[in-house]
């Protein structure tokens, strides 16, 4: 018996080594395809099934998707040209980081094939980080800016006269207050876990009052941190644990929220008759939001680089666009022509006011190439948003503001 | 008598009242983990959050101010809440799939949506198909396959290493007195000291150098480290309880020192070698850090299932789907090699 | 007499050559990255030698509280950890129907990974989770009332991270008790009830120190574990608000990995934890007096 069991464990461990190398010997030829976009695994189901087989059929090849942040893509790209052993054919990167991978040269100038496409025309508003020296080397994708987001079990506490369509922070934190007045606790979320969304939640309010982003105390960062104070005892009882605002809307721990369209767009399909979407508040100087995007691009030496381009053609055409805008909860199309297949469905309805805030808005990018790390930028705020909004005494406190500022300057490059 | 026996039942009784206990705070976190990885992500975001997952939904169609009002019976409302108005039936079928976990195409949808032009509204029921988190886990894990190979072929290796390596020196610190013994026995325990993801760093370049960078065996070399040293300590105390006379009466008999340990001592040990074994399973299969810095093409499937979980964290029923996957070949590993590891207690001796 | 020399010298180099593979690996695979990582914790960014990454380590980044944080969580945690464990592996340790099925059960926590374990607790601790689910269905608590149990105090989340941790840990500390239970000589307990000594005495005069070795191994090494604690506490909890120090290298490796000096400030971290460790598993040994007790069996084999 218990020879048997060695030779099993033997003999088992011999087949897989077999398995193994054969598996590698039959791979035939591959597109690989790394993303930071579409990290949701229903986002990452749809696209494999709607946009990928597809594809995979039309041309008869295989596509590897993978989904890699956005520092293992920089990183794998590096080993990659440093080496000389170009594996990865097109990358998907946030705008922050394109500045990065443009000036260090990982990827192909697109330009001339992108003039061949005449039926599409990218969105001018992202041309910052995807073009370079007149050169466009980033396709955009998956646009995103903020979107309030409420139960409609909030909807009594609003103020009277405010128009949910056009709210204004002041009567949010108003709504928000008598929200937690009337149900006896707090009901409204942004994520308090640390280096999440919490600095682009602030920035959309302190770009309502004129600030820049980020900024921790000029007038308009001053007056947005003066509003969450005020909202001091607002926030769900978890809202520490809160890593993405999804789950506690959805679980109806949470009633108001202002979040990132696509996520927006998650809660609102997941039942619609429960939620009301609307676009961020807004205040004197606009409708602040940040907005990012992401850009496809194909890699310095790519081994399959006829195809990838066939592959961006494809996955930019206007209706694809559309398809995976909706599929995918609510990112914005930055195809213009994507615009006139748009329905009544909620994701439309999501879209739809996403592209108001980035037409109307006061938007800004997020300017991670400035700063020596995002994640640590992320973090000041995160620090402050603990130290003076939830545990604070209800006042803004300069003394803190201007240590968090200290650490903000000592991180830019 | 009488006496005796009452107490005898009385201590018996509290004795399966114990260890129902233990057994039930044991079960219950993980019973609710494998029930939450076969709920819809309509169930998984309910309060309070359902004991049992559900095996079929209730639909009702009707007319609405877009196109088609679809709504779901609810067992906590005793009635329909309506959800979607939409006039794309693709629509219905998808939100049917990612919510409720029911697959029904467009196509069957039409069936009942025609029968609106005679009535007011149809109901239909649908079983849910149960395995839906974990199809779904494993369609956006597209290389889940090569890397649960890969994954057990580096636990294979790392059992290999440290038990080959590892044995040899325990049973050198089992039976003989030498010099230095304790000194060395303390430090081989102290690898472990140095954290794991510091190793890992650094390990990049070495590995690269001897061309073992982003293979299985660059992995279990490094992952055999922790599990080395715990080796010697677990196989020491085994060969330490198996008893000198035995090896000796067979040395007396005319065998080899090498083959008494074969015949003689290694089957004894068997038991304890197993469980080594499955904690160095353990520690291979489990671990994400280290492998996520030293794989970039050849990833194990631990960082495969942490790729692919990335964004989930705001839906926590495929986690759980994930979490599962990960666990069960882990679990069905231990299931084979319990017995070993019962013989080292229980099983034989009491 | 030339016979017994020859055995003596064949047992002379007989260990040595035993343990020769271990230590040529831990040469190869051990030492060299833990030099890599001290010569880097005493290295700016440009490369020239320094130690202003020490200075910063203990100014900068919250050592202080992670230090506290990691030492009593390792603390209490090892502590009731051990207690528990040793009572419940003393009341189990005897034969009974569906032992087998038990010990299954204990080893699941163990071979649960992080995703797995995160999924249960994130899931069962947040304010509409099952926690207050089942609390609920069993009619502890109604309807409208919820226990907020990640909203507390600092305290009582690493209260929190304890029990959590506990329940992970206690089932498979319990079966390495109960193995080193069995294997005791009954004997020698017996011996101890007709000397009249009562069960209480005979456990603690005769089957703890009896069993100290397995205890030893036991508690060294989840000691050097719980040290290490981290990645629950970040899953539950990110980067950052429950400071720990193997957390701290994490974070400076992997989230903020791109400040000019994370490289360096990781690798001080690494060091800096590494002695901590040594130094706790040493007093711990010294405290148990566990060295002089591998004299003695060291000793009794040969």
């Amino acid at each position: 018996m218990n020879k048997k069991f060695l030779v099993g464990l033997l003999l088992g461990l011999f087949a897989i080594f077999m398995f193994s190398s054969f598996t590698l010997a039959f791979a035939k030829e591959t597109l690989v395809f790394s993303s930071r976009l579409w990290s949701v695994p229903t986002e990452q189901e749809f696209i494999i099934e709607n946009v990928i087989k597809p594809f995979e059929k039309e041309y008869n090849c295989k596509v590897n998707f993978q989904i890699l942040d956005d520092k293992k893509l920089l990183e794998r790209a590096e080993v990659q040209q440093k080496t000389n052993h170009v594996t990865t054919d097109i990358v998907c990167a946030y705008v922050s980081n394109m500045p990065e991978w443009i000036e260090k040269g990982y990827v192909e100038d697109l330009t001339p094939y992108i003039q061949k496409w005449t039926d599409r025309h990218f969105t001018k508003a992202f041309s910052y980080g995807t073009e370079y020296n007149g050169k466009q080397y980033f396709i955009p994708v998956g646009a995103d800016v903020y979107l309030l987001i409420a139960n409609k079990k909030a909807l009594k506490y609003l103020p009277e006269g405010a128009d949910i369509d056009n709210l204004t922070w002041e009567q949010f934190v108003a709504w928000s207050n008598a929200t937690r007045k009337g149900d006896g606790v707090g009901r409204t979320v942004v994520t308090g876990v640390p280096m999440k969304s919490f600095v682009y939640q602030f920035g959309a309010i302190s770009l309502s009052y004129g600030a820049g982003f980020p900024e921790m105390v000029t007038p308009g960062a001053l007056k947005a941190w003066e509003l969450l104070v005020k909202m001091k005892d607002d926030f769900i009882p978890s809202v520490l644990n809160v890593d993405n605002c999804i789950s506690p809307m959805k679980r109806e721990e949470a009633w108001l929220s202002w979040m990132h369209c696509a996520r927006a767009g998650a809660v609102y399909s997941s039942n619609e008759t429960k939620f009301v979407v609307a676009p961020v508040p807004k205040g004197p100087a606009g409708r602040g939001s940040i907005a990012g995007v992401s850009g496809f691009a194909i890699m310095k030496n790519a081994p399959h680089k006829d195809l990838a381009i066939k592959f961006l053609e494809y996955i930019t055409r206007p209706d694809m666009q559309v398809k995976i805008s909706k599929g995918t909860g609510g990112f914005i199309p930055p195809v213009e022509e994507a615009v006139k297949y748009l329905g009544d469905d909620p994701e439309d309805e999501v879209i739809a006011k996403a592209i108001e805030v980035l037409k109307n808005g006061k938007v800004s990018g997020v300017p991670g190439q400035k700063f020596q790390d995002w994640g640590a930028v992320k973090k000041v705020y995160d620090d402050v948003f603990v130290k003076m909004v939830l545990k604070g005494d209800g006042k803004v406190n300069m003394d803190i503001l201007n240590e968090a500022k200290k650490k903000l300057d000592a991180l830019r490059k | 008598m009488n006496n005796r026996f009452m107490s005898k039942l009385i201590k018996k009784t509290l004795f399966y009242i114990l260890i129902t206990g233990i057994s039930l705070i044991i079960a219950t976190p993980i019973y609710f983990l494998v029930s939450l990885s076969f709920l819809s992500s309509r169930e998984a975001y309910q309060y309070p959050l359902p004991l049992t997952p559900a095996f079929s939904s209730e639909f009702k169609i009707e007319k609405g101010r877009k196109g088609y009002l679809l709504s779901i019976y609810d067992p906590r409302l005793r009635g329909f809440d309506t959800v979607i108005d939409t006039r794309h039936l693709e629509k219905i079928s998808r939100y049917m799939r990612t919510e409720l976990n029911v697959i029904m195409s467009p196509k069957e949808i039409e069936k009942y949506t025609k029968k609106l032009e005679t009535q007011k509204e149809v109901y239909f029921k649908r079983p849910k198909n149960i395995f839906y988190n974990y199809i779904t886990f494993f369609n956006v894990t597209r290389d889940a396959v090569p890397a649960l190979i890969r994954s057990l072929e580096i636990a294979g290796l790392t059992i290999l290493i440290s038990l080959s390596i590892g044995g040899m020196a325990g049973y050198a610190f089992a039976r003989y007195m030498f010099k230095g013994k304790n000194f060395l026995k303390v430090s081989v325990l102290f690898v472990r000291v140095f954290p794991a993801v510091a190793i890992a760093m650094p390990m990049v370049v070495i590995l690269a150098r001897i061309g073992f960078y982003d293979k299985p065996i660059g992995l279990s070399l490094v992952y055999s480290v922790g599990s080395i040293a715990l080796t010697i300590w677990i196989t020491a105390s085994i060969f330490m309880g198996i008893s000198v006379e035995l090896e000796e009466a067979a040395q007396v008999f005319g065998a080899t020192k090498l083959r008494t340990f074969f015949n003689i001592t290694l089957p004894l040990a068997l038991p304890g070698l197993a469980a080594c074994a499955m904690y160095a399973f353990i520690g291979a299969w489990n671990e994400t850090v280290s492998a996520l810095i030293l794989t970039q093409f050849n990833p194990t499937f631990s960082v495969v299932v942490y790729q692919s979980l990335l964004g989930a964290s705001g839906q926590i029923n495929l986690t759980a789907a994930g979490g599962i996957s990960m666990a069960l070949p882990m679990v069905i590993f231990t299931l084979f090699i319990r017995k070993y590891i019962n013989q080292m207690w229980g099983g034989v001796k009491v | 007499m030339s016979r017994i020399n020859a055995i003596k010298l064949k047992k002379k180099w007989a260990p040595y050559l035993l343990i020769a593979p271990t230590i040529i690996y831990y040469f190869l695979f051990w030492l060299s990255p833990v030099l890599s990582a001290i010569y880097n914790s005493f290295r700016d960014p440009s490369g020239k030698f320094t130690l202003a990454n020490y200075v910063e380590v203990f100014t900068h980044t919250s050592f202080g509280v992670a230090f506290r944080n990691t030492a009593f969580i390792a603390g209490v945690s090892v502590f009731i950890e051990f207690i528990v464990a040793l009572l419940l592996a003393i009341l189990i340790n005897q034969k009974f129907k569906g032992s087998g099925i038990f010990l299954f059960l204990a080893m699941i926590p163990m071979a649960l990974p992080a995703v797995g374990a995160a999924a249960i607790w994130k899931t069962g601790l947040t304010t509409n989770g099952w926690m207050n689910s089942l609390l609920y269905y069993l009619g502890i608590i109604g309807k409208g009332t919820r226990i907020h149990f990640l909203g507390g105090s600092v305290f009582s989340i690493m209260w929190l991270i304890i029990l959590v941790d506990a329940w992970q840990v206690i089932p498979s500390m319990m079966i390495i008790l109960l193995a080193g239970l069995q294997n005791l000589s009954k004997e020698a307990q017996e011996a101890g009830y007709i000397f009249g000594a009562n069960r209480f005495r005979t456990l603690m005069d005769i089957t703890i120190p009896m069993l100290k070795p397995t205890i030893v191994t036991a508690v060294i090494l989840r000691l050097i574990s719980a040290i290490q604690i981290w990645l629950i506490v970040v899953l539950l909890f990110g980067f950052d608000r429950i400071p720990l120090l193997l957390e701290r290298i994490v974070y400076y490796k992997e989230e903020v990995s791109r400040l000019k000096n994370s490289y360096q400030i990781a690798s001080t971290y690494s060091v800096i934890v590494a002695i901590i460790v040594t130094v706790a598993a040493v007093l711990y040994l010294k405290f148990s007096g566990a060295f002089e007790k591998y004299e003695e069996t060291g000793d009794e084999n040969e």
